[in-house]
Formats: structure tokens, sequence, C-alpha cells
């Protein structure tokens, strides 16, 4: 940088709340607006060769939600990483400066009330996708730091994957297309232990929006009951329409399914709720469907119970920790026919269809914050200083 | 009189799993309801080639039972020599493993159990749907190679809603292939059949109708084949009608193998004119080691969702259609009137209406 330019830039960032675009550009200044020249940090996943190929990778570090000219044109400065892990990553390094954090669950920012001291600045986190809980609400609201995600933008996404991995559980499809590609053939082997779905009672442990598109899903196949657990009971015209029944105690519920499906956010109230006590309680043989969070439930315990036989599988798309690591119990555990698995990186929101939707989501999400006009109210978890949503748990 | 079934090996299966009746090791549950009627009762997996038990046994047959999942091939040349032969029980839907015309000339019955596993095949059909269309298999083999890379199989994964899904054939399983995709929200939902559904069911499920076959592949971004094989379906799907497809399109066919020509396909999805290739039918069963489609992919190494033959072999059909092969036998036996529904080839002829247009 010359003399001159770097003159310019010291008194240039003494003045309130200007700021530097890039090495060589400033942010305008003739907007007095007070979010202009704002920081915005975002944590997505790396796409690589496969971002460069597909455009429509909106959520990737390369293709960056589509956002970055919007916003720098508008003078904010967009810093866009995959690093999260350690104090040394990019994530943790640039969060002491950020305004506004932008993260998404298929590649989460572990936001803890540790970083959240380090972010004074901190005013609004947004998720890019469905499910706020990597970020530490309680935290969040002490702070009065707003968090906001693109409800709906990926619930029909979910809801469809809960339906192909009950489907693939149930009927035995995994160990079915391994033979195939063994060059093998033994129909009994597979069909020993494939059953239909039909006539068959099924249970939704939530039944907020992706728990409701799930039930209608499921209803033209003919299933024996419908069942669902939650602490809000859907309204006397969703219930009739669904054909679902709630069951209030936990053990019972349960004890009653033959395929339960969890849709609940991750929460005080549902952390290690799926633990080697509850799953005692299945129907043994039962199947269990995880697309909400992995920490829902306890790794060891679901690996346990699969071994056993308690569950004849488990399927999902969700881990405790993202990424999971190379020897998470859940990769490799099968049940004593050796299939039971469906598991599969978390990536069921992040089709290429969902993906156009939370980016879209995730600007407009901005652009309402930079007006200072009103958010969609369903969008908002944490609002200032408070829980808005009745998803996280009862408060 | 005698009685020779085909059906599929168990072994260790079959023993520790009672339910796998459509074995060899189980019989379907009637060994000793036949014989305690008085009849011989020979049950075999052996089929193929002249030196076969099937082959051997079918020269004093009076009744055949057999099963699509590993199927006894009647052809004309073995009903040729098969004098005593008056009637033939499919163990399952789907008779093409029959000579159907040669049947007819020699007045043996065919009958099926119509309906056994009609909602088994609905299921496996949207299951393959979403495994396609949402690009599964990929995504779970790199767990098991203990990878993470979330783009790698999102970019290639789409979301069923807002898709255009037609069904070749809406009969008994397209019909309930329709009715389960009611609430995924897809674009439209259209069909090909050279009988239009009736006009309230149509209504049902906002089923519309596409008259020519070449304009119906190509309005669609899935297509499932729910036809049975015959004259006017083998080799249908071929690399004619491949090229009217849209690019990307996925095809499941759990019908029959036959319907698709194996090689045009295997190229359709290396070229990328198709995205994914699924279901558990094949042309010849059981499919030989090499079979291209145990190993074909697309060009991002994905698109295969193929499974043996078992889909409507479930331990839940299984069941039905045990008990409804013994219900035909018992009514043949006893000289009453068969379900019509039951009855492709009748002592007259064709009863069915499904197997292709007839005079």
């Amino acid at each position: 940088m010359s003399v001159l330019a770097a003159s310019f830039k010291r008194n240039i960032a003494s003045a309130k709340g200007a700021r530097m675009l890039n090495g060589r550009t400033l942010a305008p200044t003739i907007n007095h607006n007070s979010s202009a020249g704002l920081k915005v940090l975002a944590v997505l996943y790396k796409g690589g060769d496969a971002a460069k190929q597909e455009p429509r990778l909106l959520g990737t570090v390369e293709n960056q939600l589509g956002i970055r000219e919007w916003l720098e044109s508008q003078g904010h400065e967009y810093i866009v990483t995959d690093d999260k892990e350690g104090p040394n990553s990019v994530f943790q390094k640039e969060l002491k400066d950020t305004d506004i954090l932008i993260t998404t669950p298929f590649h989460p920012g572990y936001l803890t009330r540790e970083l959240v001291e380090k972010a004074p600045n901190l005013k609004l986190c947004v998720t890019a996708g469905v499910g706020s809980d990597h970020i530490d609400l309680n935290a969040a609201v002490e702070k009065k730091i707003q968090v906001l995600e693109v409800t709906g933008s990926n619930v029909v996404s979910v809801a469809e994957h809960v339906m192909m991995s009950i489907l693939l559980l149930v009927r035995n499809f995994v160990p079915a297309h391994e033979m195939i590609e063994r060059g093998e053939w033994q129909v009994s082997d597979v069909a020993r232990n494939a059953y239909d779905l039909e006539g068959k009672t099924i249970g939704t442990l939530g039944a907020g929006r992706i728990g409701r598109l799930v039930l209608e899903r499921l209803k033209p196949f003919n299933p024996k009951e419908l069942l669902y657990y939650d602490y809000a009971a859907l309204s006397p015209e969703n219930a009739e329409k669904l054909g679902a029944r709630r069951v209030e105690d936990l053990k019972e519920f349960v004890s009653q399914c033959d395929i339960i499906t969890i849709n609940a956010p991750l929460h005080e109230g549902t952390r290690g709720l799926v633990n080697a006590d509850l799953l005692k309680h299945f129907k043994k043989g039962a199947w269990l469907v995880n697309t909400a969070r992995g920490a829902i439930c306890v790794a060891e315990d679901v690996a346990a119970a699969l071994k056993t036989g308690q569950i004849n599988g488990y399927a999902g798309d969700v881990w405790n920790v993202q990424p999971a690591p190379k020897d998470h119990p859940w990769r490799y555990m099968k049940n004593h026919l050796g299939g039971g698995n469906g598991m599969v990186p978390h990536y069921s929101g992040t089709t290429l269809d969902a993906q156009a939707r939370y980016a879209k989501g995730t600007k407009q999400i901005l652009e309402n914050y930079f007006k200072g006009a009103a958010q969609e109210p369903a969008n908002i978890i944490v609002g200032l200083g408070k829980y808005e949503t009745k998803s996280y748990g009862q408060r | 009189l005698q009685i020779v079934a085909v059906l599929y090996k168990g072994g260790d299966a079959a023993t520790e799993e009672p339910r796998l009746l459509g074995t060899i090791e189980n019989q379907l549950g009637i060994r000793s309801w036949v014989e305690e009627l008085g009849h011989e009762f020979i049950v075999t997996d052996d089929k193929e080639g002249p030196d076969s038990v099937f082959q051997k046994n079918i020269v004093d047959a009076e009744v055949l039972i057999t099963t699509p999942f590993h199927p006894a091939y009647v052809t004309k040349e073995i009903i040729d020599k098969a004098p005593n032969l008056k009637i033939c029980i499919t163990a399952g839907v789907g008779s093409d493993h029959v000579d159907l015309n040669a049947a007819v000339e020699r007045h043996i019955q065919v009958l099926e159990v119509s309906g056994s596993n009609v909602v088994s095949v609905a299921e496996h059909v949207i299951m393959s749907i979403l495994l396609l269309v949402r690009n599964f298999v990929p995504a779970h083999e790199m767990i098991e190679r203990g990878d993470w890379q979330v783009s790698d199989v999102a970019r290639n994964a789409y979301d069923l809603e807002g898709k255009v899904v037609g069904t070749i054939g809406a009969g008994r399983i397209g019909y309930r292939v329709l009715q389960r995709l009611v609430p995924f929200n897809t674009k439209e939902l259209i069909y090909y059949d050279y009988a239009a559904l009736p006009e309230e069911a149509a209504k049902a499920v906002g089923a519309r109708r596409v008259d020519d076959l070449k304009d119906f592949v190509s309005q669609c971004d899935v297509v499932t084949v729910n036809c049975p094989l015959h004259e006017g379906t083998r080799g249908l799907v071929n690399a004619e009608l491949l090229s009217h497809f849209k690019k990307g399109a996925w095809l499941v066919n759990t019908a029959r193998g036959a319907i698709c020509d194996k090689d045009a396909v295997a190229a359709a999805l290396k070229s990328g004119q198709l995205s994914g290739y699924a279901g558990d039918v094949w042309n010849v069963q059981p499919a030989p080691k090499d079979h291209v489609w145990r190993t074909m992919k697309n060009p991002l190494g994905g698109g295969n969702g193929m499974v043996p033959h078992y889909s409507g072999t479930t331990l839940d059909a299984q069941a039905r259609y045990a008990a409804g092969t013994k219900s035909i036998l018992e009514n043949y036996l006893a000289n009453k009137p068969q379900e019509p529904q039951n009855i492709i080839i009748g002592i007259e002829g064709y009863a069915t209406k499904a197997y292709g247009q007839r005079k």
C-alpha cells in the first residue's frame, strides 16, 4: 500500500462507523444508516470442484449464498470460511469484531457461550437453514443477540428424507443393494428382514412443521395408526386431518410404535432423550429414524440397541458432532443380520432445491435487518433479550 | 394328482425365519394339507436346463406353482412336454414367465394371487424414487468409507416436491403409486395406459392422461414403470424412447426387467441422459454375476438403486400370497369358481385385460 493510501486509511479508520471494505476500498460513509459498513461472517461448508461445476450449490464457501456482490455493494464486509474448529480457526478469530454471523446446520459453527463472550459486536445470528441449536441460545438471550433461521426453507426436504429413511429401513434396502453390488443373488437373505410399511404403527416425536409434513406423507401408506408425542397438542383440525392420536407419556408412546421418527429441535428438554433407558421401552425390533439432531439420541446407546436387535434399524442424517469423525460408531453399527444402517452425512436440508430457498431467505432476513424492517415472526428464534419461538422447549 | 412348485431357496434363513413361506424349505406352508388330500407335492428351486428337477418333473404335473422371484420359465417347448398340465398358479403377481399364448392354445389355466403384493411393490416404487432423487446411495457409501463431504452428495440431490412424476401403467400398482405420491406435492402426476382411469379415480389423485408415449416421457422428471410384461411392453423402453426423456430424469422399474432394454438403460445412465435407475426386476432371474445393471453408474458415480427381486416377497407379502395360492388350489381341487381378478388365462383364453390389448 502506498504512503498516501496508508495515511488515508488511518484518517478514515478513526472516523466513527467507517470501515475499509478491503485493502484498497473504503466502505461508503454517505449512507448514514446505522447499518452501514457492518462485518458479516459466514461459516459454510466447502464445495471444492463440485461448487465450481454446480453453481446451484449456493451454501458453499465458494458460492457464498450468492450474496457477496449484494453485501459489498451496500458497503458491508463479508468473510466466508469453512474453518471453524479451535481458537485459531478463521471462524473463532474473526468473531471478535463480527456484527452478523451466518451459520448453517450442515457444517455448524458452534457458537458456545465462551465464544459469545468474545464477540462484543455480535448483534444478529442467521441460520441458513432450520435448527439453531448450534448457537448457545440462552447466552444469546442474555447478550441481546437476535437469532433467526429461515423457517420452512427445508421442512419438506427433511420430511421427504424421513419417508425415504423409514421405507429403506423397513424394506431392508441397503443389504439388498449391497448384495447386488457383490455380484450375489439370494432373495431369502434380504426378504427375511423385509416388511411392508402398511399396517404398522408409526409415531413422531414432535408434531411441528416437519412432523406434520411427515404425518401427511404417511397417510396413504395405510399405517395401522399414526401417533405423536409433543408438549403442544395439534389443533383439532390438524389432528383430524392428519388422523394422528396423541400419546402423553413418552415410554407409553415408544412402546406402541413399530417405527419412531424424531422431529423435534435440540434443546435442554430433548438432549439425550433417547437413551438406553428409553430404548428398553421400544418394541423389540422397532425402527428409529432421526433427521432432527444427533444429540437427541445417545450415540452409544443406539449402537448397542441395534447390535442386540432391540432396534432393527436406525437411519438419519444428523450426528452429535458434525463433521462426524471417521470412527463415529454410527458409521459402522449394524443389526444382527448385518443390515439396519441408513446413515448419511447431514444433507437432507441442503438439496439443490432447499439451498435456493435458504439462500434467498437468508438474504431476506439480512435485508430486513439492514432496513430496520420487521422480520417474519416464524423466523425469530431469539428476539431482543428473549425467546420468541415456542418450539425450543417449554419456558 | 401331481403338484410341482418352483420356489426360491431359503437356506438357514428359512429355518431361522419360518415366515419365509415362499421358500423350498417352508413350501408355502401347504405340504401337510396337500398330502392329506392325497396329492403328490414336489418342491424345488432347480429350474434351469432339461436335467433340472423342474423340467424333469413337469412331464407328469397337473398343477404347477411358480413365483416371480425365482421364476420357472414355462416356455412353449416345456408346455409341449407337459401333457397333464392343466393349471399354472403364480405365487405372487405377474405371470409373464409363462408363455401365455401357448397356455391359451392348450387350454391351460393361468392364475395369480392378484393384489397379494400390490401395496408392497407400490411402497418399493416410492422408496426407489426417493432414494434416486435424493441421492441416497452415494451419501450412505460416503459414511461407510469414513468420509464427510456434503457438497459431493448435495450437488446431485433434489426434493421430490415440484417434480413431474409419470407412471407407465395405471393398474393396481400404478394407481397405488399415484395415491402415495399425492401428499408429496409434485408439480404434476401423469400416466400412460391403453385403458383410462375411471373419472373419479383420476380426480382423486389428480392424474392427467398422456396419449403419446414419447410426449409422456418428455414431460416427466421421474418415470415409473408399472405394467405387466407382454408383447406390447417387451423392450418398450429402448434407446429411441430414452432419447425422448428429459435429460437427467430418473427411471424406476419394479414391473419386469425386460420392459427396458438393459444395455440402452446402462448407456443412458452412463451418459447422464438418465440421472438414476432403480428397481428389483431383471430380464433374467437370478441375474448373472456380470449383469450390467449391477455396476452401471451415472457420471458422478451414483444413480444405481438396484436390488434382487424381492419387493413383492416381504414377510408381509409372503403371508398373503401363500394364503392366496392355497385358496386358488383349493378352488381348483374342489372345482369351485375362482376369484375373477386372479384369472389371467381361463379355459377359454385370456380373461385379464391387463396383459395387452386383444380382440
